[in-house]
């Protein structure tokens, strides 16, 4: 089997021939993704192809509707399930689409799916302006992370990345064209919904359709108000961070004794509406950060000692004031953590005035460092949700079999966003990298466990939590049919 | 090259985050230089990348995959700056220039590598010992007259081939430079290629060679230190001799410095002490070769503990190149105003023409270079200095071609003039 | 059994009517839309019998069309096709007060009023727009989309998650409030908008008009009411430099509550005594004022105001502002009164503040950059002048919105509504203003009457699309026919 030569050579037309390739190589490049399940077959695409214009990715999808050919999109390749899962796939690839504008007056920018955070953070920042780098990387698409997840510790302050969205560019699977919010009506990328009903809702809900609905090819994002100080690095490579004018923002690390002083904290820290940042730090983070650039056997080496020094009932917050707008804005914010700190009975410490994995970089890959595979279960619901299902989470860690890492503590992450209106949870779990089978099998219990408490999870098991949920598969399902009649967005 | 089971291991843990195409990102300054690896930023499939090319290993090595046209391509494009490989080592710890190394050598192992360029340069050296096929008789043609190195010194300046044939002036103002700061310095008689290419291109078995003869010649001519004023040639005789030797560089008879490392010294000990103003706006490459790639070579014998503990190895990170003293010597000469790119020190970006993709793509290897020189440009600078023949001789060519306005200097050249 | 009937056995004889005179009062509203008769009215009272009622009308193909709130503006209450309107406002209570999470889940019928006292109750406050009138439903005003007066919050994102009876019978609970067990049994609370999966029930509903379902209740956000305030009424000759202040403020993220405001709609809404104040009013007060409430917060709320008024007198000094004025000339005391006013509806024994001067007001609004208002001032006064209305009267809000990314744009031409002739000129300049300022970029994210059709004409692709998913959600389009491009 193969892409039929017709097929190609039409799609060599459009991008030119130096720009779709059918080689084993270039196309056994493309089988994997990297956040995916592992125990799920990834097939090597029949072609990769790398348009550099909407309409270029319009006729790709129009051809692969005429010859019904499954088609796949990426952008970085930092991707989370964008692989083939059948034969003959189209492996539609963006990274040559990354045109950037900024209307700084009107805090927006237009991006194409090959811009990654970084960079138009980079651009954001020289403007007094930005954007937030989400957990996974500064190296993400913005356009891919938007849709899909889109979210960073500085959420406390700026929301979520589904809010982000604006005017968007969406070729549907059958190769129609789809202009959403001021875009139906005009060329202005500035606002997000309608007109009437929301077809963003069509986008994405708690999560992206990870290319099952067409292909978003450019999109307006919201940017926000920041300060006007320039923002140097220093340091070396693992070492490197960006230097914080201490005018502005101030980190502490506060250790509480109890894990109710510390959420009481964060939701007070909400009511008062104060800081950047605020996160709890579980002691595996703290580890991994410590130990960047010293490999696995410098975390170990560290891990061995510090980890049974740990105290399962303390709880570590990290909150970053700002002072923004004002000279004695970040006087005040510090005034009003301490009392909350004080009240519920923290020891406040200060950190050094820098910033390593939020402004601009982020870290999650290095989790991998500890020596394995991880996976992590994942929820966006409350603070009170996060604090709960992460005890059942790290029950099921503790007894599913002895893990490779003893945590000797929690692992969970709670980062609240939108000054406390919801929280992230998530509960990493290490495993070695022959056992990916045992981190699916935790995963289920997990999933399990969810459904049976009523917590809401993120990517939920379809089988288990569809009849529970209002049977949402068969909604999308139906959505799915009706946009892409010939099945071939990412199907499987 | 990498043995089989350790190969295998480092491709397998390449977990495909894409950090391997970027800088640094607490470093990037703007979304125009905001990339790292020159094959990804111009041919963008994923092949084309560290992790392409570790997958390509993993499957190629599975009986998966083979050396298909495409996988030929992005493999000899590669011009094994080392950018992925320090990133990766901020995150994953994977040995990724090793692996696509290793990759070459299997490539040339099955008869299917290098390039023919590649293997020109072969056979020049075999019949010449240098990589030109130039009479081996006029190596040493670059001598200026006024210069008369020494018979017996602790100081050995191994010159290499593209100064020896292509940029005398380098080698020229080197050697003008030891002579006027009163160094008294050696040269080979019979100096031969250093092998850098070789090496780059997987023909181990000529590299070998090169390597044990210029061994010899050094430790026969009873040099203290060999001072090189090509950052090609340093990371060789520094880091690929050994390798080869299967030893590390603390355990070879010779210790190497670049010429801005001694000079540096030289400036710190109050021995030297540029004079002469040199009124020029100057903008500094960091040749992969002098920077990232310049650590020592510690020897290893794979061994793991559970869960991926590499026992007993010490780690090149990147961040132990020759990055300051290039730069406190351009600070240390009066008139000199040094602006520095975007992507410097261990975020620099390549100038195209390491990995012998500049004998076997000249053209990428200009483009890649074009993308430093419209860097280089948005700094202001009048020129580009850098520490290597080959980053001068295709950065020049590019700053022409992109219409730049700017010069390009070997970083001896600006020394010579300051000490005059 | 006759659908009366039928109605009855679902609600209850006393919630049940087709009584002509009843009908008539739905079958027109406030706004120039046209007249048309439901054939009933069903006044349920929880969800149980929404759901029985929006089933009986999908199997029997009768319209339904949802109604929360007393008094309606826009025409998007009107039984178009006829049909039962559902008329909520017995569903009037509120859920539930969660501090924690600071959201409160309310009724279609609960109104502006109820919530802000209930919310002063707790400390805090309900996101609300500009002065509702004290009959709209809070629910209605998310639904909506309507702008809140407050540009730190995420424009239309207050609203959470919400359960709703889909126009087959389903009752679909969105977001996390999907869980089962929600909300007393669940450890989720219902604070998660997104999903379940996919896609987003609640963009799929809000901004509908009635035409994807019936929301029976909602969690909306509150946010912590500030202890203290200090009211400024900056007074601006021209718009353009309104704009300025406004860019520089919100940059730096200060205040709460933040308008720009003309003087014709500000006399209205400060005007105590008709028309003697009004007339005084528009004469002494500047063409533009910016309000801005600086908000002490939960703690050390004098420092907070203190910092926010630091930043403020750097933003006004870039800009040579000299002064920063926290009183209105003539008005003792409103800087007092006005955090109030703003934080609840309209005040009942009052006439609405839009009706007072003429006794209807007709609005054209839509979303534009703070940046091109004052073209759209410009053109608006021109397509009034040409139609014969007295640009003086025409009153002007802006509302900045996240940090002033963009704004809500709302132009209000009060008329006589007694007055054919009057009522056939603003028919023709509400048409031809809405037309222009569309033609200009003017933003018609929230269309109703006769903009309706000039929106999904322009907007084809959309169109297209959205009309798919209206026939999957509600293949017997039962719900709001013709209202939107349905």
């Amino acid at each position: 089997m193969s892409i039929p030569r017709e097929a190609y050579q039409t799609l060599q037309s459009i991008v030119g021939t130096e720009w779709v390739s059918d080689d084993p190589a270039i196309c056994e490049a493309d089988r994997y993704c990297s956040l995916s399940s592992p125990s799920e077959e990834k097939r090597r695409p029949g072609c990769s192809i790398e348009p550099v214009s909407t309409e270029e990715v319009q006729a790709i999808v129009k051809v692969a509707n005429r010859y019904k050919l499954p088609f796949v999109v990426t952008s970085t390749y930092y991707s989370a399930g964008t692989y083939c899962r059948k034969d003959d796939s189209i492996l539609i690839d963006l990274k040559r689409m990354n045109k950037l504008e900024i209307d700084e007056e009107n805090l927006y920018a237009i991006v194409e799916p090959g811009v990654v955070f970084s960079a138009l953070q980079a651009d954001l920042f020289k403007r007094g302006l930005c954007t937030f780098v989400p957990g996974c990387g500064g190296h993400a698409s913005v356009v891919a992370n938007t849709v899909n997840m889109g979210d960073a510790p500085l959420g406390w302050r700026y929301g979520l990345g589904y809010q982000r969205l604006l005017g968007v560019e969406w070729v549907l699977p059958d190769g129609e064209m789809l202009k959403m919010g001021s875009l139906s009506m005009s060329k202005d990328y500035f606002w997000g919904e309608g007109p009437g009903p929301d077809l963003r809702g069509l986008l994405r809900g708690c999560a992206g359709h990870q290319s099952r609905m067409g292909i978003i090819t450019k999109i307006g994002v919201k940017v926000f108000p920041f300060v006007s100080e320039e923002l140097e690095p220093e340091g070396w490579a693992f070492r490197s961070f960006i230097k914080l004018p201490p005018n502005r923002f101030k980190w502490y690390n506060i250790r509480f004794y109890s894990r109710e002083d510390a959420i009481n904290a964060m939701f007070e820290l909400g009511r008062c509406e104060i800081a950047l940042v605020v996160m709890t730090v579980p002691p595996i983070f703290r580890g991994v950060a410590r130990t960047r650039g010293v490999g696995c056997g410098g975390f170990w080496e560290f891990w061995k000692d510090a980890g049974p020094k740990l105290n399962p009932k303390q709880m570590d917050l990290r909150v970053l004031l700002y002072g923004i707008g004002s000279d004695k804005r970040l006087e005040y914010e510090e005034k009003v953590l301490l009392d909350i700190v004080k009240e519920y009975g923290g020891s406040p410490r200060e950190a050094p005035c820098r910033d390593e994995t939020n402004f601009m970089a982020a870290d999650a890959i290095c989790a991998n460092v500890v020596g394995g595979r991880f996976s992590s279960e994942v929820s966006y619901e409350s603070i009170n949700q996060a604090v709960r299902y992460s005890k059942v989470v790290d029950k099921i860690t503790d007894e599913h079999r002895p893990p490779i890492l003893q945590e000797y503590n929690s692992t969970d992450w709670v980062c609240p966003y939108e000054l406390g209106y919801i929280a992230k949870m998530e509960c990493l779990r290490m495993a070695s990298v022959e056992d990916n089978y045992a981190l699916q099998e935790w995963k289920n219990d997990c999933q399990d466990a969810c459904a049976k408490g009523g917590a809401y999870a993120l990517v939920p098991d379809n089988k288990v939590f569809g009849p529970i949920w209002g049977n949402y598969p068969e909604k999308e399902d139906k959505i799915r049919a009706a946009f892409d009649p010939n099945h071939v967005s990412a199907p499987g | 090259m990498l043995k089989v089971e350790e190969y295998k291991h480092q491709a397998a843990t390449c977990v495909r985050c894409s950090y391997c195409k970027f800088p640094d990102l607490n470093y990037i300054k703007s979304s125009r230089f905001s990339r790292q690896c020159p094959i990804d930023t111009r041919y963008r499939f994923n092949l084309y990348s560290a992790h392409g090319l570790l997958h390509s290993a993993l499957a190629e090595l599975d009986g998966k995959l083979e050396f298909t046209p495409k996988l030929m391509d992005a493999l000899w494009h590669c011009t094994l700056c080392g950018g992925c490989d320090i990133r990766c080592k901020r995150n994953l710890d994977v040995e990724v220039l090793q692996v696509i190394e290793t990759l070459r050598c299997r490539c040339v192992e099955q008869g299917k590598g290098p390039m023919p360029e590649h293997k020109m340069l072969a056979d020049n050296v075999k019949k010449s010992h240098n990589i030109y096929g130039a009479d081996h008789k006029e190596r040493l043609n670059w001598m200026p007259e006024d210069v008369k190195p020494a018979q017996k010194a602790d100081i050995l300046y191994f010159v290499g081939d593209p100064s020896s044939y292509r940029h005398p002036e380098i080698a020229q103002a080197t050697a003008r430079l030891l002579s006027q700061a009163g160094v008294p310095f050696m040269v080979l008689a019979d100096e031969w290629s250093s092998g850098h290419e070789l090496f780059a291109t997987g023909q181990l078995e000529l590299a070998r060679e090169m390597a044990d003869h210029n061994i010899k010649a050094i430790k026969d001519s009873g040099a203290k230190k060999v001072i090189t004023s090509d950052a090609e040639c340093y990371k060789t005789l520094k880091a690929d001799y050994p390798k080869i030797l299967e030893k590390s560089t603390e355990d070879m008879p010779y210790s190497v410095l670049h010429i801005t490392e001694y000079v540096d010294q030289l400036m710190k000990d109050g021995k030297l002490k540029f004079r002469r103003r040199v009124p020029m706006k100057v903008t500094y490459h960091d040749p992969c070769n002098l920077g990232r790639l310049a650590e020592p070579w510690y020897h290893w014998e794979p061994k793991y503990e559970p869960p991926n503990i590499a026992v007993g190895k010490t780690w090149r990170r990147g961040y132990n190149g020759v990055y300051e003293p290039p730069r406190n010597i351009l600070k240390g000469i009066r008139g000199i105003e040094l602006i520095e790119m975007q992507r410097v020190w261990d975020n620099a970006w390549c100038c195209g023409y390491g990995g012998g993709v500049g004998t076997a793509f000249p053209d990428f290897a200009l483009w890649t270079a074009g993308e430093r020189a419209e860097e280089a440009r948005t700094t202001g600078a009048e020129a580009i200095v850098s520490c290597c023949p080959n980053c001068k001789d295709i950065l020049g060519q590019a700053a022409e071609a992109k219409k730049t306005g700017m010069k390009v200097y070997d970083i001896t050249e600006i020394m010579l003039r300051a000490i005059r | 059994m006759q659908i009366k009937e039928k109605l009855t056995k679902i609600v209850g004889a006393e919630n049940v009517s087709d009584d002509p005179e009843v009908l008539l009062s739905y079958s027109k509203d406030c706004s120039l839309s046209a007249p048309r008769m439901p054939n009933y009215v069903a006044r349920p009272k929880n969800t149980d019998e929404v759901h029985g009622v929006v089933r009986l009308a999908n199997e029997n193909g009768i319209p339904v069309v949802p109604a929360s709130s007393g008094i309606h503006f826009y025409g998007n209450t009107i039984p178009n096709l006829g049909g039962i309107v559902l008329d909520l406002r017995r569903m009037n209570k509120i859920l539930e007060v969660d501090l924690y999470n600071k959201m409160v889940r309310v009724e279609p019928g609960v109104t502006w009023g109820q919530l802000q006292s209930e919310a002063a109750k707790h400390k805090m406050m309900g996101l609300c727009p500009l002065l509702p009138h004290p009959l709209k439903s809070v629910l209605t005003s998310h639904l909506e989309r309507e702008p809140m007066l407050i540009p730190k919050f995420e424009y239309a994102g207050s609203l959470v998650t919400m359960e709703a009876v889909l126009p087959e019978g389903e009752v679909f609970r969105t977001g996390s409030a999907c869980v089962p067990g929600f909300p007393d049994k669940s450890m989720a609370e219902g604070v998660n908008p997104g999903g379940p999966g996919y896609l987003s029930y609640n963009w799929l509903i809000q901004g509908a008009q009635g035409t994807m379902g019936v929301v029976t209740w909602a969690k909306v956000k509150m946010a912590p009411r500030p202890k203290i305030d200090k009211t400024l009424f900056i007074p601006f000759e021209s718009l353009e430099d309104a704009i300025q202040l406004v860019y520089n403020v919100q940059r730096r993220m200060i205040g709460e509550e933040c308008l720009i405001i003309n003087s014709v709609n500000l006399a209205a809404i400060l005007t105590k005594k008709w028309p003697q104040d009004y007339n005084n009013l528009r004469r002494i007060l500047t063409p533009w004022t910016v309000i801005l409430v600086l908000g002490g917060g939960w703690r050390r709320p004098e420092e907070k105001i203190e910092y926010e008024e630091d930043g403020l007198r750097e933003a006004a000094a870039e800009l040579h502002i000299p002064a920063l004025p926290t009183s209105l000339p003539g008005l003792p005391g409103i800087e007092r009164e006005l955090p109030g006013m703003l934080r609840t509806a309209w005040p009942e024994k009052k006439t609405y503040w839009k009706f007072a001067d003429k006794g209807a007001c007709q609005d054209v609004f839509f979303y534009t950059t703070l940046n091109r208002t004052p073209d759209f001032v410009q053109v608006m006064n021109q397509v009034a002048a040409e139609n014969g209305y007295c640009i003086d009267d025409i009153g002007i809000y802006i509302q900045p919105m996240e940090y002033g990314r963009s704004c809500h744009f709302e132009c209000s031409f009060p008329y006589n509504p007694d007055d054919t002739d009057e009522v056939a000129m603003i028919r023709n300049l509400y048409a031809e203003a809405a037309e222009t300022a569309m033609d200009m970029g003017g933003y018609f994210s929230r269309p109703y009457g006769v903009v309706v059709d000039m929106v999904y004409d322009k907007a084809a692709s959309y169109t297209t699309a959205l009309k798919k998913v209206k026939q999957l959600l509600d293949p017997n389009n039962i719900m709001s026919p013709g209202r939107l491009c349905f």
